[in-house]
């Protein structure tokens, strides 16, 4: 039955390790915590059971990019039926949607909206088959992506009268994993714990002395390594001027990849990629390339990454395939200050701080409606998207428990106890990349986990051979290079 | 030194000033910005086509084009940001051939995006759906075009054969035996069936061509089908029909003076339209202006009597000069606006 489903649905003919377990566990009516790794298809342990059951399916996520994804990736299916309630929404679409919310089968909402009563009101009417936390460690104040909203869920999973419940994530150490549940409140859970570890993708670290040898290494690894892939960056301007470098080095069809694209193109790109017709990606990891491509084999970090656990949701974009992928990250002395600086941007600075309090004790009509200065304050004060959110969670405590303005003076030292995690995290990158021995071991560990396999080509302090990853020199990229219009344009309309 | 496009087009358009204007009325032409200034000075100059050619050019992008040529001897700065530009024959040459054919940035700038979004949605859904294949993503996300594109498939009435075939036909039809267009710059940017179309950077690449040439034959194709589409819909009923439902006449005015000419329409004077709209006269000026000059059978007389306009006609033709306040001199009965008016109705630059 499932088998048959999957098939007829998604095509495929076989489950990913912990899918059919999900899902059996969810049929049959209980509550179920699946860690299983990037890459091995999480959105199908609620995709199908969708199908199999009546009601709708709510889907709590909180990243935009990635709620787009995961819509776009349903729309490629076929599925009308999915909507995502975000901040993309205009007002109207926002109201017209809520009225007719009985009409989808898959809805997506970010933790925020969820707040908004009349969005409680309207989702306590439909009849609800399933609810879904996905990156459900952002519950967890140990989870390296914590959000505040999250702490709510167990309130909104209440009110909608204790829903069967999934929490999905990708890596969570067993601390995040006691908190998810007791936040949900879900009584004895089935867990499905899978490794985070990716057998088929081999880990290698290049460490060199100066940014110029990165580089080097980077063209000399795209020559021989067998595509496609992704090469991240921490800015776009590299990963504008890397891709521009990349295709004068004729090392084929390369394209760069950023928020600072506009959405028309970033479409074309990603869909190009996903049809074969680039070989390297230069993206930032601002966008996951949430659309699954199973045949990435190669993904080099050509920036430090900022901790662990984003590093392994990056590199596990490879392989999906099950085939020999490689990761490499190219190190060269001094990059951990970049990921210092990024931290450091990412959180509210004490001037800023102050500087709000000044501006509210100006404006003192405003800190109970903070949502209605958004761009003056960002503005103003010179904030980022993610400055925002951070001052906005505070504030929407510091509002419940009743606090004035001058409560924001708290907030810097909780910018501080954040930058001491943040520069933890670093280091520990910092240390992976400077360890002498088997760097998946090292990676489990920190996963609480213990290694299982041994496996071949496994990381560079256990030997991997490079050879194994290389194309073959004597495969010549045959791309169909339609370009008489008129033949063109019969192939796209008319020719079957 | 060797100009870019961008650059021999801001030399067309200086070289047409004269001087008369600053650099930044050519910025503000190019770029579209909708004032009554620009819109005027455009049809003065007689350089209407070149609105909002270059929306994404930045205010640095221009100046440092401007500086660049003036380093290089190219204009010449006559007083405080007016430029002229010398060896005007030199650059005659490269004049009659600046824009190609179809593109006329004035008549078309408001739908030639989206006539490609909703082309380019057209095609990508007809080939899946001769294809038989639902899945795939869609190239244009914005609700209201997919709202559109279903009431057109709809409307059509056609078998999904029928439908690309006459689709294509009508593009092959539009698009070929034209020496002024090279169909495959606007066919690679295409999307369908398991073939994702290129962006215009990497079509530009692949033709070998600079981004901002690219982008105007580009733009020419587009201008090219919504003028064929639009002057014989019974050659191309479904290229037609992709913007029939588009309101051109109150589009070709800037919005505040679309509801000027409203009031106007219902036989308000200047002055009451001045008061009840509590906008100043010069405004409502500067909407009559506009009015003028894109609606042909609008009626000046009221505003300036038939003798003065004769007047100001006769004079402008003797004159060499576009300057307002020459003309003045030799029809000192008329004032500015009479005078502006008049050169707006007849077309006279
Ligand atoms: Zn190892």
């Amino acid at each position: 039955m499932m088998e048959k489903m999957l098939r007829k649905i998604f095509g495929h003919s076989t489950f990913r390790p912990g899918q059919r377990e999900t899902i059996a566990s969810l049929m049959s009516g209980e509550h179920t915590i699946s860690m299983l790794p990037t890459g091995t298809g999480k959105s199908l342990c609620y995709q199908l059971p969708g199908y199999m059951l009546n009601g709708s399916v709510i889907i709590v996520s909180p990243l935009l990019s990635l709620m787009q994804d995961q819509v776009e990736q349903l729309m490629m299916l076929g599925e009308k039926k999915v909507i995502a309630f975000n901040s993309f929404l205009s007002y109207e679409e926002k109201n017209r949607a809520l009225h007719q919310l009985h009409d989808y089968k898959f809805i997506f909402i970010s933790p925020e909206m969820l707040k908004v009563d009349l969005v409680i009101k309207n989702l306590k009417r439909l009849d609800i088959a399933l609810f879904v936390i996905d990156e459900a460690h952002c519950i967890s104040q140990w989870g390296y992506d914590f959000r505040p909203d999250y702490l709510k869920l167990g309130e909104v999973r209440e009110s909608l009268g204790n829903p069967l419940t999934l929490a999905l994530t990708a890596t969570a150490t067993h601390k995040v994993k006691i908190d998810i549940i007791e936040s949900l409140s879900i009584s004895h859970p089935n867990e499905f714990i899978y490794s985070v570890d990716r057998p088929n993708i081999a880990l290698k670290v290049d460490r060199v002395e100066h940014h110029k040898d990165k580089v080097d290494k980077l063209i000399e690894y795209l020559r021989v390594v067998k595509g496609p892939g992704i090469v991240y960056f921490s800015s776009k301007k590299m990963a504008e001027q890397m891709a521009a470098l990349l295709k004068k080095e004729g090392l084929g069809e390369v394209m760069a990849y950023h928020g600072g694209i506009d959405q028309e193109n970033r479409k074309l790109i990603q869909q190009q990629f996903l049809y074969g017709q680039l070989d390297i990606i230069c993206a930032t990891s601002a966008f996951g390339m949430g659309i699954n491509k199973n045949n990435i084999r190669f993904v080099v970090h050509f920036h430090m990454p900022m901790q662990l656990e984003s590093y392994l949701q990056e590199i596990g974009r490879a392989g999906r395939d099950g085939e020999r992928s490689l990761a490499i990250l190219l190190y060269a002395n001094g990059d951990e200050q970049l990921p210092i600086q990024l931290a450091e941007g990412e959180l509210l600075h004490e001037n800023q701080i102050d500087w709000m309090i000044k501006w509210l004790e100006a404006n003192p009509e405003a800190w109970n409606k903070l949502n209605d200065y958004e761009t003056e304050m960002i503005t103003l004060a010179g904030l980022t998207e993610t400055n925002w959110r951070i001052l906005k969670d505070f504030h929407q405590v510091a509002v419940d428990s009743g606090k004035d303005m001058y409560s924001l003076h708290e907030l810097k030292d909780v910018m501080l106890k954040q930058m001491d995690v943040k520069r933890h995290k670093i280091k520990i990158v910092y240390d992976w990349i400077h360890f002498q021995s088997c760097r998946r071991k090292k990676i489990l560990q920190y996963f609480d986990e213990e290694q299982k396999i041994r496996v071949d080509n496994c990381c560079d302090p256990c030997g991997l051979s490079i050879e194994d990853f290389m194309r073959n020199p004597t495969m010549v990229k045959n791309r169909n290079e339609e370009t008489d219009w008129q033949r063109l344009l019969a192939e796209i309309l008319i020719n079957k | 030194m060797s100009l870019s496009y961008t650059e021999i087009v801001i030399l067309h358009c200086l070289q047409r000033i004269e001087g008369q204007r600053t650099v930044y009325s050519v910025f503000h032409l190019l770029n579209g910005k909708k004032t009554s200034q620009t819109i005027q000075d455009a049809h003065l100059f007689h350089l209407s086509a070149f609105f909002h050619l270059f929306p994404s050019l930045t205010r640095k992008e221009f100046t440092d084009y401007i500086k660049r040529m003036e380093n290089e001897q190219l204009i010449i700065q006559k007083e405080d940001l007016h430029f002229v530009v010398p060896k005007r024959d030199h650059w005659k040459a490269v004049d009659a051939n600046i824009l190609p054919k179809y593109v006329d940035g004035w008549r078309y700038h408001r739908y030639s995006r989206m006539l490609w979004e909703r082309i380019s949605l057209l095609v990508q859904v007809i080939s899946h759906l001769n294809k038989q294949n639902q899945k795939y993503l869609p190239i244009q996300t914005k609700k209201e075009l997919h709202v559109w594109l279903k009431k057109y498939l709809v409307q059509s009435k056609m078998s999904r054969e029928d439908l690309a075939q006459g689709i294509y036909n009508e593009l092959y039809t539009c698009l070929s035996h034209d020496d002024d267009i090279n169909p495959v710059i606007f066919v690679i940017r295409l999307t369908g069936f398991n073939k994702i179309g290129l962006t215009a950077s990497q079509a530009a690449e692949k033709l070998k061509m600079e981004n901002d040439v690219y982008h105007i034959h580009f733009l020419n194709i587009l201008h090219c089908i919504l003028q064929k589409a639009d002057e014989s819909p019974e050659k191309f009923p479904l290229l037609n029909r992709l913007m029939t439902d588009v309101d051109k006449l109150t589009s070709l005015l800037t919005i505040s003076a679309s509801r000027t000419y409203r009031l106007i329409q219902k036989g308000f004077a200047l002055d009451e339209i001045s008061i009840s709209r509590n906008l100043k006269r010069g405004t409502i000026e500067d909407h009559i202006v506009e009015i003028a000059l894109n609606i042909s059978d609008f009626k000046i007389d009221q505003y300036v009597s038939q003798l003065k306009q004769q007047l100001i006609v006769e004079a402008s033709k003797k004159l060499t000069s576009k300057q307002l306040k020459h003309i003045r001199q030799s029809v000192p009965e008329a004032d500015y606006f009479e005078i502006r008016l008049v050169l707006a109705k007849n077309g006279i630059r």
